[in-house]
Formats: structure tokens, C-alpha cells, sequence
């Protein structure tokens, strides 16, 4: 160790480097109109990767037999986010491919006939959010129940809500079923106990608006005991911080309300020193960088970007006193909706939390937490290149058709998911308000072309269809 | 020009992939049945093996093989059958192992290798040997490294053992990450635990100086070690939460003025006050974020002053309970009408006695301040606060103060008793030896490459170094390298510009404890103010203006500051400020502040009368772009003081301005300056009118 030599870790690194700056070379000796050509987004090719893989994938994936609602969410958001969408027919092979992977107690599994696991409902929930059809919300468990009959006459409500009502109370025992008494979750019954089953299952239960503190009992704590000093989360006690855990780890408690518990600070000095020369984002200290980590980290950027000294309470307050009328009219969902807004901040945010209350009253300080937090403003400039961000993503990830860890590497699902997703992060971490476009100077290359769709960080699940979802299952 | 050009395979292997994925499927389909139908034979095992060989994500069929487990365990003929056992367990091993050939990045394998394990049944010889055949094969992956903790724990082998172990890890590849990470943790145990030849701390931490420098010198553009040796720094600098500074500060001779006529001349602008209620504020600033300081956690000593009645608040808005600084008001009688009465104050903070940080550390030594307060006779005659005039902040307004204002042991805020009255004398000679040292071996690789994290280090090393001299004696107090580490932030301004901010930001913060700690520099910084007919406030004024900061710190040194001038600088947020409880004039025009949100420390200062936030960028922005490190970035309580049904605003005129709302409602401001900034319009001059019933003066024109 004296003497002075090269590791192999940093051979890789200089190669990755070199090869990166080959690219950016070239990019920046050619003139701009043939850059912003380089730079396109090349959406049909990428369409054309993404259909093709849920039509029909090839012998090479049966590696994924476990993981295929996984395989649906990554291509369905992918394609999502590319502001186009599947055709019926491949949307009611999905629907019915999903349906099959559902428990008959709970849960989906990675495919028909295997066990219900969190991180595959997670990816059934947001496929079929995704998919955001009335058909395919309403597909999550199609037990045409003799009580459907019982009930209509005392509600209001359609037979689709019904079915959900219930699937919900399954999904719900699932979830609950999976939870260990150390407040963590197990992936699935006797399953790997980490942050990402927190995650997978909070997100879940957040988004289908069955969260109670039954569940987030304690989930606090089992995230809180994984952040190691550097300021990044581990996958488990005493693990090194990670990228995909930190971004499960922090969204999860920013879902349960608890996110003040973890140094933050720390955290933000860990994230910020991830991004790399190359413009990308490594994984952990000293790896190299990769595509995918551009949503992981880049989200935990975005999220922190949010987390702010501002009163943002007000907000929801001064909305309040916007609305004339106190409307509690029952019929019209739209109602429903304002109301909600205005006084589900409203109680979460004016009364502090006091000691001995009702735990109804609690549930409803975390039910609407992932649209509070969209709605917060911004409190800081985003904390990482997001511009550097965009470029290696768009000229070191992409293919023709599909987005890859590196140059070298070979193009997948996964990380055509994860680029995309990355992207449209680092393309929107400028914009104030949740529903605005980003401004031309914020996009990397031709805005018409590379603008991509807006997501939800704390989920990602495209932002339109989580506001249907969350219109959706907050009236049942 | 994306990389490679992928590859078509050829006939023959997509045949041979066809055949695979069908036989897979069979395997499936076969594998299912089994599980459905609860048969755990000898052939239904082999089926789900097939499987999870060529599938190892498989996690069904882990489960599977658990139940099987269990139930074949449970037969009559394998009661205790301790070979019989062992061969199923051993069955187990050996599918988990061919598993991970196939994929050593399987969750599913290596928790059920952990399953089997928990079990009872494996050599640990066996587990350790296997995961060295993996670890050198991939020695970042984090699954095996989470395997190996858990044998270790499980098989309690000593973390001595392993500590050798990620030893001889970073001796294979110093650029091992996970190995230094892995030492960390393993040292934080034995630290905690005084393990035998890991107590004293200093010596080990020592040692691990010498080896990760060995690390750092073979190549200093490796991240790895770096990252290691922040954690050591860490340890190092890591000390007991301490009362850092006071006001009043210990041994002073403070007098209240009732009238803002302060009897002769001679009064010092740090020790005169003047105020109207007969009340001093108390104001206690830790070394970290404290809680729980109250009456039974400090004790006040004075005569007429009841200790357990005195209310603590804490000065931070984020409601976590945890604050630098704490403040009382201490209230003095009215009943010596008529002669100057002196009062003798003293606190008292025991060692130890539930007042904890954040991190957990609690206060570590025994604080005790002792001051005088002069509180004169009562005069009838009150001074209507009403009749000022206004404050100009024009350069012609101030000129140099006469030297002798200034008392050197105000100036000097760490002037502050630790009594150690049974504890053995705390010093930091090692920590000190050891920063000096590091600073060292960084100047010497320094001095031959140049490289950017080594930089930082050195900086952040001698920021340290002055830090840890100031909590000891005041002797060595004027050792300071300031000049030195701006040097290093510019440098690394240059070198790294992705990250200019963060350097901006630290920068700031030296430039300005190079200022405060320095008594020469500081008295140039400070003017007298030319009208001395205004009797509302201490003429006497800190200028910090024009000298390009990013940001406020040095705050313990700034508690006695009546009158700041931040005015041309580059500060987005007046984080910090909440401290100032003196504070009844400040000037914070042209920065670059961007929304009335970043003025939310003025909140908590009820004495703020003077306010100047003209030609900043409020409203300019739809992005409030306040700096991002700050030491808690989650406020969360602020809106708890709200209460629209007291409001006699109309709703609509707060729901445009309420961030405007939020901040002023609570301020009673003589005077106000908005002028040039992007909101600055006659609605929002309106709502500010009516939303300061004192105010006087509005963008330098008479508003009453």
C-alpha cells in the first residue's frame, strides 16, 4: 500500500470518465444544430422498446418470472412519461395480467400462482394507477361478492367502489400481516426485513388511502436506526447508505410525517457529493455512476428541495378563508375535493400534536400527506447540476430505443424507468408550483422535443394520474 | 455513437433461449402444483432446486423450500436425528450457494441462507470461507456484507476479528468502500463498548489516523478514504455540548436605563440596555442544539429573582424542542424608586443534569455566570418612544467610535467560568495534537498535487483546529487561520465550480468569525451613529456590510449587537438572526433575499424597531432560492400562532401577501424600508400600514 498505485475501483472510474468525456468531447466540437439533434429525446424508438416489451419479452427475461408486475411499471410508467399511452388491447392484457397476480388474501405476487410480496404490489398499484382507467382501478379484485347487493341500497356508491372497499380491507390485512414487531415490513411471510419493504409498503397504503398507525407504528424508528453517519440510508441496521435505499427511506417518512427525525443536514451533504464528473449519479461512495441513480438520488434532492422552514400551512389556510361557502354537499365529488384540501392541511398542520388524542384524529394528520407535500413551494435551488444531470442522461444513457446504467452497458426496463424518470426530476426541479411547466432554460436540449411528463416524487407515479387516483380512492 | 451496436444472437442461441425459457416454464408450472398442493417429496424438491438454480429471484419457491424444511424436520423418523437434520440443512446450504453462483445479488438466497443458519446448523469456518469466495469476487456488494454482519453477530465472533478482517480487505483495495464503512461500524462498537485494547479512544483513533493516511498518500483521488477519515475527524472534534457564550456575559457590570438616558458618557455599548419594563433578557448559547434547559436545569440566583419561576424559551421556530440558544427575562423590582440599585446575578448549569443535544451528548461540564445589573432610580418623566425621527443608514450618519468603548473581555464571549468542581480538569491537548498533526500530513500531500477533497479536508481540519482552541484557555486564543482556509475555499471555487455555493457559503462563515473573533478587526468594523439626540437607540452600530456573504454564523459572538448593518451582501436568508434578542435596528437592504418567508427569524425579535429590507429580490422569484444547509430545515410550527379569527384583516388581502402576514403580525416596527423590490406596491404598502399600527416611517416618508 506504500507505494503508489492504482486500484482497480479507480481504473474503472478513469475509464468510465474517459469514455464520458469522449462523449461530451464530441458533443461540444459540432455545431448546435447538430447538438440538439444528438440530444433528442428520441421518443418513437424509445415507444417502440417500451410496446415491444410488454407485448412480448424475450427467452432472457425469464430471470424476471418473479418480478413481472415490475416489468409492467417500469414499461407503463416509461411510456407514460413519454406523454403517450398504450392501446386497449394491451392495456386489458395488463389489467388482466395484474388481476391474476392478486392474492385471494392480499397482495400481488410476482406473478400468477406465486406469493403476494410488497415490492410487486407496489409495482401492480402503480401499474394500474398508471394505467388509470376506471377499468383498471377498478380491476383490483373482481370478486363479484353477493354483498355488493346488501350494501347499494344505504350508499351512494357504485359497485366498483365496492369491490375496492374490500380489496382495500385485503390489502390492508396484507400489509399488516407483513409488519414486524420491530415497526419495520418483511418483502413477503418470512420475507427479508429492510427499507425498501417500508417503503414499498407505506407508498401502497399512502397512495390507496389505508394508512393508519397501526401501521406506521414504528416504521420511524426501523428507518431512523439506518442512516449511518455519512448522512445516507442503509438497507438495514449497520449497512452502507445507498441511493435507492436513501430515496425509500426518506419518501417513506416523509409519507408517515416523521421526516424531521433524521438529520437532514447530514443527509444533504451526503446526497449533494453524489453527483459526479461525468454528471451523473453514483449509487454509494466510490461506484461508479449510473443512470438509474438519477431518479434516486435526484428524487431525494427534489424531495429535500420541499422540506423547508416555510409556512406553508398557510396556504391551505388562506384557501380557507378564500372559499365563500361551507359546502358540504355530498354528491359532487368536486366538493368533496375542495373540502378536503382545505381542511385536511388545516388539521394537520394549526394543531400541534398533542398527547392522548384520538387516533382517528391522528390518522388524518399522515391520510393526505403525499398531496400536502406537492403543494408545498419550494424552499431551495435544487441541490445537485440539474442541467449536468439532463446532459448524461440524454447522451450517456440513451439508446436507440431504451436508457442504460453507462456507456458499455447493454439497455433494460429497469433503467429506461429509472433515466426517464430521473430526467423528468431534474427537468422539473425548477418549477414552484406542482402542475406548471418547467421554463425553456430548465430543459436540456429542444423543449418541444425532451420535455418530458411531471411526476410524483414521493411515489413516482405520473402527476395526472395521481391526482385521479387520489380523487378515487379519497371518496370511498 | 450511443456506445456499442448491440449485438443480434444468432439463430442458434435464440433457439437455445427458447429452449431454456420453456423449460423454465415446465419447471414453473411443475413447481406450482407441488406448492399448491403441499408435497414436499424427494422429486418436488428437486423441481423447486431446478427452479431457484436457474431463478434464484424465485422467492416463492424459497418459502417453499422453508415449509419442506419444516415439515420433512417434523417427520417421526427424524427425531432427533441429528444427521438427519444436518443433511437437510446441508441440502439447503448447498442450493443457496449454486444459487448465488447464479446471481449473488438475490435477496431471496441470502435471506434464506440466514433462515437455515438461524437454524442452527452451519460452521461458521464454512460461512466465513464462502463469504470471502464472494467478497472477492464482487467486495462492494452489499448483500454479502450484510450476510457477513449477521454471521459475526450470530456466531459471536469477536468484532476485533473482523475489524482484521476489513484490514486485510483494504490492503487488497484501498478504494473499498464498503470495507472502510464496515470498520467504522465495527470501531464505534468497540469505542462504545471499552473493549480491551480499544480504550483509550485516542490511542485507536491515533492508529487509524496513521492507517488511513497510508490510503490517502498511495492515491489522494480516491473518495474512499477521504470519506473514512471525515468519519475519524468526527470522533475527533466530537466533544460534550458546552455553554459557549452568554448574555449578559460573565463578569460584566450591566446598567438598565429606563429612558434611554444613560446617566454619563462612559456607558459601553455592549453593557448598557436600555428598557422600559425593568426586564433583561437572559440569553444562554450551546455548542449544539440543547433541550430541555429550565428552571431545574439552570439555576438564577438573585435577590428578588424567584429561579424556579423564570420561564425558558427556545430560540428556533422548528418545534423539535432543540435549540442553540435559550432565552429568559429576568424582572427587577420597582421598589428602590429612588437611588441606583445594583443586583448581584448568577447562573448555575450543573454537569450532566438532563440538558441533552440533539445527537444525544449531554452538557458536559458545569457552566456558571455571574454578572451585575445597575438598575437606576425610577423616573417620572417617560421618553415617548413615539416622537424619533428616522434612522438613516447613510454613510454620513455614522462615524468611528472612540476606542474606549470597546471592553475586551465583552468582545471576548467564551469569557465564561467552567467550574470543574469534581471532575478530572477536561482538556483537549489530544484532540488538539491530533488535528495539528493531520494538518500537517495535508499541507505536506498538498504541497506536492494538487487535489480538490484533500483541500477541503485541510480546511475543514483548521476550522477544527480554531474551534477546539477556543473552548480552551485564552491564551493560545489568537492562533487563528482564517486567511488560510479562505485561500483553500477559493481555490476550490475555482476547482470545483459544481459545487460553488456550498464553498460560497463556508467562506462566509469564516470571513465573518474572522471578523468577530479578532478585536482589531472587528473595531473596524463598528461606528457610532452622528445623532445622538435619538435616544432610542444604542448608537452604537455593527457594519458587516459589503463584504460578499452568503450567509450568517458566528452567532454566539453576536449576542450583544443593538444596532447590525448587513446591508450589500449576498445573504438569501437571515438564518441565525433569531439569536440577536438585543436587536432593535437592522439593515439588511441589497442582498438577495427573495421572499418575505426568508425574513422569518425577525419573528422571534420582539425589540426590533428599525427594519431595512429595501432593494432585495422579494417577489422577483417565484422559487424562494434561501440557502439549503441550514441546521434545521424543517419548520414546521411556525403557523402555530395563527389564528385568522383575530385577524381584522380581510381575508382576501392575506391570502395575497400572507407570507408578508405571517412575518409582521407579531413585529412592532417603527420604521420600514421595502422599497425596491419586485412586491414593493401600494397594496402591499396598505397591508404593511395596517399591519404595523407603531409604524412611523414607510420607505422614508412619514406614514402617519
Amino acid at each position: 500500500m506504500e507505494s503508489r498505485r492504482v486500484t482497480k475501483t479507480l481504473e474503472d472510474q478513469r475509464m468510465v470518465e474517459r469514455q464520458v468525456r469522449g462523449i461530451y468531447d464530441y458533443f461540444y466540437s459540432i455545431p448546435p444544430n447538430s447538438q440538439s439533434v444528438i440530444l433528442e429525446l428520441q421518443r418513437d424508438k424509445h415507444f417502440d422498446f417500451l410496446t415491444r416489451g410488454l407485448r412480448k419479452l424475450g427467452p432472457l427475461f425469464s430471470v424476471l418470472d418473479a418480478n413481472r408486475p415490475w416489468l409492467c411499471y417500469w414499461i407503463l410508467h416509461s411510456i407514460t412519461l413519454l406523454g403517450e399511452s398504450v392501446d386497449a388491447g394491451l392495456e386489458n392484457d395488463s389489467i388482466d395480467f395484474l388481476t391474476r397476480c392478486q392474492d385471494k388474501d392480499g397482495g400481488y405476487a410476482g406473478g400468477p400462482g406465486q406469493m403476494p410480496h410488497l415490492a410487486t404490489t407496489y409495482a401492480a398499484v402503480n401499474s394500474l394507477i398508471t394505467l388509470g382507467s376506471p377499468k383498471a382501478l377498478s380491476s383490483i379484485n373482481r370478486c363479484t361478492s353477493y354483498s355488493m347487493f346488501l350494501l347499494v341500497p344505504y350508499l351512494s356508491f357504485t359497485p366498483v367502489n365496492i369491490d375496492l372497499m374490500m380489496y382495500r380491507e385485503k390489502l390492508h390485512a396484507f400489509l399488516l400481516r407483513m409488519k414486524d414487531p420491530s415497526g419495520g415490513f418483511r418483502m413477503h411471510d418470512g420475507g427479508e426485513l429492510d427499507v425498501r419493504a417500508c417503503y414499498t409498503a407505506i407508498s401502497v397504503a399512502s397512495i390507496l388511502n389505508i394508512v393508519d398507525d397501526e401501521l406506521i407504528h414504528g416504521v420511524g424508528n426501523f428507518i431512523l436506526s439506518c442512516q449511518t453517519y455519512e448522512g445516507g440510508i442503509a438497507g438495514e441496521p449497520g449497512a452502507e447508505a445507498h441511493g435507492g435505499y436513501t430515496f425509500c427511506g426518506l419518501a417513506a417518512m416523509i409519507l408517515i410525517n416523521e421526516v424531521n427525525r433524521l438529520d437532514l443536514p447530514r443527509l444533504i451533504d451526503w446526497v449533494v457529493f453524489r453527483q459526479g464528473v461525468e454528471g451523473g449519479f453514483q449509487g454509494r461512495t466510490n461506484k461508479l455512476v449510473d443512470g438509474c441513480y438519477s431518479f434516486w438520488q435526484g428524487a431525494v434532492a427534489f424531495l429535500i428541495q420541499r422540506l423547508n422552514l416555510v409556512v406553508h400551512e398557510q396556504l391551505g389556510l388562506s384557501n380557507d378563508l378564500g372559499t365563500e361557502s361551507d359546502d358540504s354537499s355530498e354528491s359532487e365529488l368536486s366538493d368533496e375535493e375542495e373540502h378536503l384540501e382545505g381542511t385536511s392541511s388545516h388539521v394537520q398542520e394549526i394543531c400541534p400534536p398533542q398527547e392522548g388524542q384520538e387516533n382517528a384524529s391522528d390518522t388524518t394528520k399522515i391520510a393526505d400527506t403525499g398531496y400536502e407535500f406537492i403543494n408545498r413551494p419550494i424552499a431551495m435551488q435544487p441541490l445537485y447540476d440539474s442541467m449536468y444531470l439532463q446532459q448524461y442522461v440524454l447522451l450517456c444513457s440513451q439508446v436507440d430505443g431504451g436508457f442504460r446504467d453507462k456507456p458499455g452497458k447493454g439497455r433494460d426496463h429497469y433503467h429506461t424507468c429509472y433515466c426517464l424518470s430521473g430526467l423528468s426530476i431534474a427537468q422539473y426541479s425548477w418549477t414552484d408550483e406542482a402542475d406548471s411547466p418547467p421554463l425553456p432554460r430548465d430543459v436540456f436540449g429542444l423543449y418541444s422535443r425532451n420535455l418530458v411528463e411531471q411526476i410524483h416524487p414521493l411515489f413516482n407515479i405520473e402527476l395526472d394520474r395521481y391526482y385521479e387516483a387520489r380523487k378515487y380512492f379519497s371518496c370511498l | 455513437m450511443h456506445g456499442r451496436p448491440r449485438k443480434a444472437p444468432t439463430t442458434e442461441e435464440q433457439e437455445a433461449y427458447a429452449i431454456k425459457a420453456s423449460k423454465l416454464r415446465s419447471l414453473q408450472s411443475q413447481f406450482l402444483q407441488f406448492h399448491h398442493n403441499k408435497i414436499y417429496t424427494k422429486e418436488a424438491l428437486d423441481v423447486s432446486a431446478k427452479l431457484l438454480e436457474s431463478n434464484p429471484e424465485y422467492y416463492t419457491a424459497w418459502n417453499y423450500r422453508k415449509l419442506a424444511v419444516q415439515h420433512n424436520l417434523n417427520l417421526p423418523d427424524g427425531d432427533n436425528n441429528e444427521e438427519f437434520i444436518k443433511s437437510i440443512l446441508d441440502e439447503e446450504l448447498k442450493l443457496v450457494e449454486n444459487a448465488l453462483k447464479k446471481n449473488f445479488k438475490s435477496y431471496g438466497a441470502w435471506h434464506h441462507r440466514k433462515w437455515v443458519l438461524s437454524k442452527g446448523h452451519s460452521s461458521t469456518d464454512k460461512e466465513l470461507l464462502l463469504l470471502a469466495k464472494f467478497q472477492k469476487a464482487d467486495s462492494r456488494n452489499f448483500h454479502a456484507w450484510n450476510y457477513r454482519r449477521f454471521v459475526t453477530t450470530l456466531k459471536n465472533i469477536p468484532d476485533e476479528k473482523e475489524l482484521e478482517y476489513t484490514t486485510d480487505m483494504i490492503y487488497d483495495n484501498f478504494s473499498n468502500y464498503s470495507a472502510w464503512h464496515n470498520r467504522s461500524v465495527l470501531l464505534s462498537h468497540l469505542l462504545k463498548e471499552k473493549a480491551k485494547g480499544y480504550s483509550p479512544k485516542d490511542n485507536v483513533l491515533t492508529e487509524e489516523y496513521e492507517f488511513v493516511r497510508h490510503a490517502l498518500f498511495t492515491d489522494p483521488d480516491d473518495q474512499s478514504g477521504w470519506f473514512y477519515h471525515l468519519w475519524l475527524l468526527d470522533q475527533t472534534v466530537k466533544l460534550d455540548t458546552l455553554l459557549v457564550s452568554s448574555w449578559p456575559p460573565h463578569g460584566c457590570n450591566l446598567s438598565l436605563s429606563m429612558d434611554g438616558s444613560f446617566g454619563d458618557c462612559s456607558f459601553s455599548p455592549f453593557t448598557s440596555l436600555q428598557s422600559n419594563t425593568r426586564t433583561l433578557p437572559l440569553i444562554l448559547y450551546f455548542s449544539e442544539a440543547v433541550e430541555n434547559i429550565c428552571s431545574s436545569t439552570v439555576e438564577v440566583e438573585c435577590e428578588n429573582i424567584v429561579s424556579n419561576e423564570l420561564v425558558w424559551t427556545s430560540l428556533s421556530g422548528d418545534g423539535t424542542g432543540f435549540a442553540q440558544a435559550w432565552l429568559t427575562y429576568l424582572n427587577f423590582p420597582e421598589e428602590h424608586a429612588h437611588s441606583e440599585k445594583a443586583y448581584q446575578v448568577k447562573v448555575n448549569l450543573a454537569r450532566s443534569q438532563g440538558i441533552f443535544s440533539s445527537t444525544g451528548v449531554h452538557h458536559g461540564n458545569s457552566s456558571h455566570i455571574e454578572f451585575t445589573v445597575s438598575v437606576p432610580p425610577y423616573h417620572s418623566e417617560h421618553v415617548d418612544l413615539k416622537n424619533e425621527g428616522k434612522i438613516s443608514w447613510s454613510e454620513e450618519s455614522f462615524c468611528t467610535h472612540d476606542a474606549q468603548f470597546l471592553e475586551s473581555d465583552l468582545v471576548n464571549p467564551f469569557h465564561l467560568e467552567r467550574t470543574k468542581v469534581d471532575e478530572k480538569v477536561v482538556d483537549y491537548q489530544w484532540n488538539i495534537t491530533t488535528i495539528n498533526d493531520e494538518i500537517a500530513h495535508c499541507r505536506e500531500l498538498l504541497s506536492t498535487m494538487n487535489c480538490k477533497i484533500g483541500k477541503l479536508t485541510l480546511a475543514r481540519l483548521l476550522m477544527a483546529h480554531d474551534t477546539l482552541m477556543s473552548y480552551t484557555s485564552t491564551s493560545h486564543r489568537n492562533v487563528s487561520h482564517h486567511t488560510e482556509i479562505l485561500q483553500l475555499y477559493d481555490d476550490l471555487k475555482k476547482m470545483d465550480p459544481p459545487h460553488l455555493h456550498y464553498y460560497q457559503d463556508e467562506c462566509s462563515l469564516v470571513l465573518l468569525k474572522q471578523i468577530i473573533s479578532n478585536q482589531e478587526l472587528l473595531l473596524k468594523h463598528c461606528r457610532k451613529y452622528r445623532d445622538p439626540s435619538s435616544p432610542r437607540i444604542n448608537n452604537f452600530c455593527l457594519r458587516l456590510n459589503n463584504l460578499s456573504l452568503s450567509r450568517i454564523g458566528s452567532m454566539e459572538l453576536l449576542l450583544w449587537v443593538q444596532v447590525l448593518d448587513l446591508s450589500s451582501n449576498q445573504l438569501k436568508t437571515l438564518e441565525g438572526l433569531e439569536v440577536m434578542q438585543l436587536l432593535s435596528c437592522l439593515n439588511v437592504s441589497h442582498n438577495k433575499l427573495c421572499s418575505f418567508t426568508a425574513l422569518e427569524p425577525l419573528r422571534l425579535l420582539r425589540s426590533l424597531k428599525v427594519l431595512d429590507i429595501s432593494y432585495n429580490e422579494i417577489g422577483a422569484h417565484s422559487i424562494d432560492t434561501r440557502r439549503y444547509l441550514c441546521s434545521s430545515p424543517l419548520n414546521h410550527r411556525s403557523g402555530d400562532h395563527w389564528k385568522p379569527e383575530e385577524s381584522e384583516m380581510h381575508g382576501a388581502e392575506v391570502a395575497d401577501y400572507w407570507e408578508a402576514y405571517a412575518i409582521f403580525k407579531d413585529l412592532n416596527l417603527i420604521q420600514l424600508d421595502v422599497i425596491g423590490n419586485a412586491v414593493s406596491d401600494e397594496k402591499i404598502k396598505l397591508l404593511l400600514i395596517k399591519l404595523l399600527p407603531s409604524l412611523k416611517w414607510l420607505d422614508g416618508e412619514s406614514c402617519r
